[in-house]
């Protein structure tokens, strides 16, 4: 990350650019088109769990495909710039018809399970360049089943197979031994193994455009056409950090951890965020972040997820593409941002500390961020979310792992000017659900119910998003775990709004007794007809409830989110059968002041 | 005999009448009258037959496109409609498939949430529940709680009913129970079932097609009412058929029934009129490329076949639908859209569009953004005098103002700024067009691009060179192919039934009892509809997938007794599909059949072949010499540019660009290099031989 300023001058003609990134674009879709509808598992091709870019010889990104899922394409240039140092150390050459797998999350990946395949593109015997394909792979051969919910790993080891810039075909020729170890390491590999090589097939796609694109425009073009587009990102972000006024900010944000555990090092972990804007650059200090715990798998590497988490929600605030639309994602973005994160924190662990669930502590890392920065831009942020959690299903039947991938949902805070958005993934995540049509025909699985939640809205002049309920109930022997947070720790109001609500999960058997669990929850047996009851977070308030309009309290009565009861105490809205008592709210309303 | 097509676009309202015999046709446009558009038509349909001196009584057919039950979704103009669903279930619709439309957003709204067609307080529940694989009863239908529940909607003044319950795709017996009984109760409702819309899986996209069917109904229903009665007023005895997004057309009935048959409506109709003008040029393999103000749509047709959508793929203001429709892509590219410099500094043209109004600068209605359009006229393709025919005269001086304007602020001379307005606009069409054919391993040199649309032909030979496609089609009515793409339908019905079977495990008796089952219900359809039995034919088709993937390819099935032959041809046929679409084949794999679809097709009297007007020489043709800017080896030049009047060019007499072509709705560019022919059937084909 440089603080170079953008020199304002363009390399090539403004036309020209525009028809570059046109093309650059459509190959990244492309890419991620053919990934998601060849792949097998749902993680990725009902999830989106997946990422596709093209990058320079150096791992700057060009372009990356807007159908996937942000913490996918996010990293990519990391997993480049880290294979080429492991390869340089090793003297290993890189050579046209080669296809390197990297999943080695201190080495650039977000964590192991998300599998990079980088296929080198070559013009004139040079290497000009990567394509390269990320996705969330259903196993990696961890302790349990599943790559979700491995939570009580205790170093990088224990979360499966580690492959630092290993090539699985060497100059066109498949590597046949590496294949082997696969298929004999992952459950299910007749669904991973698929996924992996559509993964290839994509990676090799894009690499052919790429050499199209080289034919049509030549290298010195293309070359200043990335160096303008990242000079045209960087431009708006620096603008952007331009009008916010200089100081610092600072916000505290706390994860769950392992409520369960005796060792109070090990639950209620703080995450500290302090932006320090000055002029058109800005620092992000994690300083005060909670200690890693080097035994359990909640830490985030600094690389792969830190930054994605950090750049993600920056740019979703100040550059929000409702109002800016698609800005090309790549280096020229982050150069004006420095993220600071003291070795050994939460935040930057070392190795060999597991990662594997790092997912949940990032995205609350995230929203500490934008609670930093509703201090500075009150207006363009959301009050907190409502977190993920990922429930991990598994089961051995004739013969055969199966693993199932359940990414529960959060919800948005209320927005200046909007309600918070209902049961939808937050932040740094955008995957989408499963359809239950999809999930019980093809598993031994059952699904109860998949509803909002009933009495559970954050009250706010804009009210919080309404997280979801879904249970599940198995139809055979099987187990679960569970990868999640935000069972303690509620989502935080903003300026009047009530805090949101917290996410349960209960287990109840098929004897029907009833357990709460924890927010992680390592492999369990469960039996036929035992059941989880999952309720969703409800994200924070916005804004004095007193001052929501009668009218769209009376809506949230009337559509059945809260009864007359509610919008009395929690709006001083009076509704009776035929409305709003407009004299008994205002009455109401007065005395409350 | 006679018949008309009627087809209602945002502006206008384009008319033709044929004489089926004599292939004899006459058009006519009116504005579109957006508050009824049947005022519109029925005034249209009125001078139509003045001006072609056809007495109503002639008329057998009236085939029309419409845009009524687009209209109401877009501008969410819908009945209140309740939702009777499963306990528990209340609100898959609302919280959809958990995912934001938009990754780097927090202010972002989500169509579905914020203007959902069925609003939370009508969606009531009742208990009852199917399981797979059968669609087994789990639990029994609560028909008393239905009843009370339909008892609720009406008092609450609902208009239309939607009935959806989870796995009604395998075992409609739920749904069609429920809907009897809120029949009794609300004999005045629409009421609809998601078995009887798309008896598909994936219950959000089902569920959300299906209300949006009902949310429509009521609305196309009274549409289609009204426009039967006015046109029997009008002393037309002749049948009504609208056009179905599905490529075909329907009767009045069939759509009452089914509103959501008509959702993409209009975009169909040119599909196949380009389809029709590229067979009659002699050509199967073709793009169909039609450009408007605001939009550009394009289709694929292959082996004279329209390609359709998958049923993950379209959409509508932003909500998923589950049906059969011709695969047409639209971006926002048009004659009105804005060239700008956006915040970061970088150079745009659209997706904003001036629209008509205040549209382009030189349309003088107060627009002063720099256009499409206005770069058109600055490097001299539109000619000011002569744009639509001379009906509309066009402000030179506006355009080189606002193009002069954008000139100094991307520091460029005037002819660059404009020539690079149209360079970045058309890489954004030829961009699109690559995805819909090199991106699914389809060629686009082995295909004629049919340029249509007001603007389609000013940028056809622009575009069709970014793609290497050798050949553009330039139709004799350029700006009413959708109208003339009425007149070359059959009906067309579709059903489609889920399998969930593998390559395995293939039960063939069921397969084959189930598409005749399908067929027997077509057929009889399209008997009640009064299809003679020997018009009648059948397509078959499934939609496979390997056992895993979420995505379906459809592969045709041979028609007759499903034999194991047969089926090993149809695995062979996927396999081979995979690998042109996707660049990869898993030949080892298991394949799942997870739906099987039929298409009953009933033959309609088609347009006959045409005839290009006699004209005379180019000389005579030639209206004047213009000056005209291209950019030849790397440099803008000035080119004197003959300007032909369409009407008057010679048949079969190839002349050389550069040269503009004008005509009544459309301006045709002929660029340095290529050449230009007149085409027996009135199509002009320009051939880009040395500029490829």
């Amino acid at each position: 990350m440089t603080a170079d300023q953008p020199n304002g001058e363009s390399r090539i003609d403004p036309i020209t650019a525009a028809v570059i990134q046109g093309a650059l674009d459509n190959i990244a879709i492309e890419m991620g088109h053919k990934l998601m509808r060849m792949s097998y598992s749902s993680i990725i091709r009902e999830s989106e769990d997946f990422g596709t870019a093209l990058t320079d010889a150096q791992g700057s990104q060009l372009c990356e495909c807007r159908m996937s899922t942000p913490l996918q394409s996010g990293p990519i240039p990391g997993y480049i710039r880290h294979l080429l140092k492991t390869m340089k150390e090793r003297g290993e050459v890189i050579r046209p018809g080669d296809v390197i797998m990297h999943n080695d999350p201190y080495g650039g990946a977000s964590h192991g399970p998300d599998v990079a395949f980088c296929v080198p593109v070559f013009h004139n015997d040079e290497l000009v360049g990567f394509s390269a394909t990320t996705a969330h792979h259903l196993d990696i051969g961890a302790l349990s089943p599943g790559s979700c919910g491995i939570v009580d790993a205790v170093d990088t080891y224990a979360e499966g197979l580690q492959f630092k810039a290993i090539k699985v075909y060497d100059q066109g020729r498949r590597v046949d031994p590496v294949w082997h170890i696969l298929q004999a390491n992952l459950r299910a590999p007749h669904l991973v193994v698929g996924d992996m090589e559509a993964q290839i097939k994509a990676a090799r796609i894009g690499a052919d455009r790429y050499l199209e694109l080289i034919g049509t425009w030549g290298l010195d073009k293309l070359r200043a056409a990335h160096a303008d587009l990242m000079d045209y990102s960087e431009r708006l972000m620096r603008n952007a950090i331009r009008a916010l006024p200089d100081g610092d900010y600072g916000a505290l944000g706390h994860i769950d951890g392992y409520l369960d555990d005796p060792d109070p090092a090990r639950k209620d972990l703080q995450l500290a965020v302090t932006l320090r804007i000055r002029g058109d650059s800005m620092i992000v200090d994690l300083t005060g972040t909670a200690p890693q715990i080097p035994d359990k798998p909640v830490n985030m590497p600094f690389e792969g997820t830190v930054d994605c988490a950090v750049w993600l929600t920056l740019r979703s605030i100040l550059l929000d593409s409702v109002i800016y639309g698609n800005i090309p994602q790549n280096e020229g973005l982050t150069r004006p941002i420095t993220i600071v994160a003291p070795k050994g924190c939460l935040a930057n662990p070392e190795f060999p500390a597991p990662v594997i669930a790092r997912f949940c502590p990032g995205n609350q890392l995230a929203d500490t961020l934008m609670k930093a920065l509703a201090q500075v831009v009150p207006t363009k942020v959301s009050a907190g979310i409502g977190n993920l959690r990922i429930a991990s299903f598994s089961g051995f039947k004739d013969g055969r792992h199966w693993v199932h991938m359940e990414i529960l949902e959060g919800s948005y805070g209320g927005r200046a000017g909007l309600d918070g958005m209902d049961a939808v993934d937050t932040l740094y995540a955008n995957t989408r659900n499963n359809p239950i049509e999809d999930i019980e025909m093809h598993l031994p699985l059952r699904v109860n119910r998949y509803e909002l939640r009933e009495e559970a809205v954050p009250a706010g002049r804009w009210r919080g998003g309404i997280g979801s309920v879904r249970e599940f109930a198995f139809l055979d022997d099987g187990g679960f775990s569970i990868e999640g947070d935000g069972h303690k720790y509620q989502p935080w109001g903003y300026d009047g709004g009530h805090d949101g609500r917290t996410a349960s999960i209960t287990l109840v058997s098929n004897d029907q007794v009833a357990k709460d669990l924890v927010s992680k929850v390592s492999y369990v047996k469960a039996r036929p007809g035992d059941r989880l009851i999952c309720l969703g977070p409800c994200g924070g308030g916005y804004g004095n409830p007193l001052e929501r309009d009668p009218e769209a309290v009376l809506h949230d009565v009337r559509e059945g989110y809260f009864g007359p009861d509610t919008a009395l105490e929690d709006y001083g809205v009076v509704v009776s059968e035929t409305g709003i008592d407009l004299a008994a709210t205002r009455a109401e309303r007065l005395s409350r002041q | 005999m006679k018949t008309i097509g009627v087809d209602v676009g945002g502006t206008f309202t384009d008319l033709v009448c044929c004489d089926m015999t004599s292939g004899q046709v006459v058009i006519h446009k009116v504005s579109t009258t957006p508050h009824d558009p049947s005022v519109g038509v029925m005034q249209g349909v009125k001078e139509l037959c003045e001006s072609a001196g056809v007495k109503p009584s002639e008329i057998a057919y009236v085939f029309h496109g419409t845009t009524t039950a687009t209209n109401a979704v877009l501008e969410n103009k819908i009945a209140r409609t309740g939702m009777i669903t499963n306990e528990g279930f209340r609100d898959i619709m609302h919280i959809g498939r958990h995912q934001r439309v938009e990754h780097y957003s927090i202010m972002q709204e989500l169509p579905w949430q914020n203007r959902p067609p069925v609003a939370r307080r009508y969606r009531k529940t009742v208990a009852g529940r199917l399981a797979p694989p059968d669609g087994r009863e789990l639990v029994p239908l609560d028909e008393a709680s239905v009843r009370r529940v339909a008892e609720e909607l009406k008092a609450e003044g609902v208009e239309a009913v939607v009935i959806c319950f989870l796995f009604s795709f395998l075992n409609p017996a739920h749904e069609l129970r429920a809907r009897a009984i809120v029949q009794e109760v609300m004999p005045d409702a629409f009421v609809t079932t998601s078995s009887f819309i798309s008896p598909q899986f994936r219950e959000f996209e089902r569920f959300t097609t299906a209300a949006l069917a009902a949310s429509i109904g009521p609305k196309v229903e009274r549409y289609i009412a009204n426009l039967e009665a006015a046109l029997a007023n009008l002393g037309i005895a002749g049948e009504l058929r609208i056009m179905a997004s599905n490529g075909g057309a329907a009767t009045a009935r069939m759509v009452t029934e089914k509103p959501a048959l008509t959702l993409l409506s209009g975009l169909a109709a040119g599909v196949l009129g380009g389809a029709w003008v590229g067979e009659l040029a002699g050509r199967n393999d073709l793009i169909t490329f039609d450009i408007g103000g605001t939009s550009a749509d394009i289709g694929i047709i292959r082996n004279g076949r329209f390609a359709e959508t998958d049923a993950r793929s379209t959409s509508l203001a932003g909500f998923p639908l589950l049906m059969p429709m011709i695969d047409v892509h639209t971006i926002g590219a048009g004659g009105g859209s804005i060239a700008h410099i956006d915040r970061g500094g970088a150079f745009r043209v659209g997706p904003q569009s001036a629209g008509a109004v205040p549209g382009p600068a030189a349309y003088g209605r107060g627009g002063n953004e720099p256009t499409v359009t206005d770069a058109n006229i600055v490097l001299g393709r539109l000619d000011p005098d002569n744009f639509l025919g001379g009906g509309m005269k066009l402000d030179a001086e506006a355009a080189h103002r606002v193009i002069a304007e954008l000139a100094e602020r991307l520091g460029l001379p005037i002819d660059e700024a404009a020539e690079g307005v149209l360079t970045v606009v058309n890489a954004n069409m030829a961009n699109a067009i690559r995805s819909r054919t090199v991106q699914k391993g389809i060629d686009p040199r082995r295909f004629a691009l049919i340029a249509m649309g007001g603007a389609g032909p000013l940028h056809g030979a622009d575009v069709a060179a970014m793609l290497s496609i050798p050949e553009i089609i330039v139709p004799p009515y350029p700006g009413i192919t959708s109208a003339i793409g009425l007149l070359t339908t059959d009906l067309k019905y579709d059903e489609v039934r889920t399998q969930f079977q593998t390559s395995q495990a293939l039960d063939i008796d069921r397969l084959s009892r189930n598409f005749a089952e399908m067929e027997a219900s077509l057929a009889a359809r399209l008997r009640a509809d009064r299809v003679p039995d020997d018009a009648v034919s059948f397509l078959r088709s499934g939609d496979l997938r390997y056992v895993g993937q979420g995505y379906e390819l459809k592969i045709d099935f041979p028609a007759g007794p499903t034999t194991p032959d047969a089926m090993a041809k149809v695995w062979r046929e996927f396999h081979d599909r995979h690998a042109e679409e996707y660049g990869h084949a898993f030949t080892a794999s298991v394949i799942e059949i997870v739906n099987i679809r039929v298409t009953g097709i009933g033959a309609l009297p088609k347009l006959p072949p045409q005839v290009a007007p006699k004209g005379g020489s180019l000389a005579q043709a030639e209206l004047r010499k213009g000056r005209c800017t291209f950019r030849i080896a790397g440099t803008l030049k000035l080119f004197d540019t003959p300007v032909y009047r369409r009407t008057a060019l010679p048949v079969e007499v190839p002349f050389a660009g550069p040269a503009i072509i004008v005509q009544q709705d459309s301006t045709t560019v002929v660029p340095p290099g290529a050449e230009a022919c007149v085409h027996p059937s009135g199509s002009i084909i320009i051939t880009l031989g040395g500029r490829v």
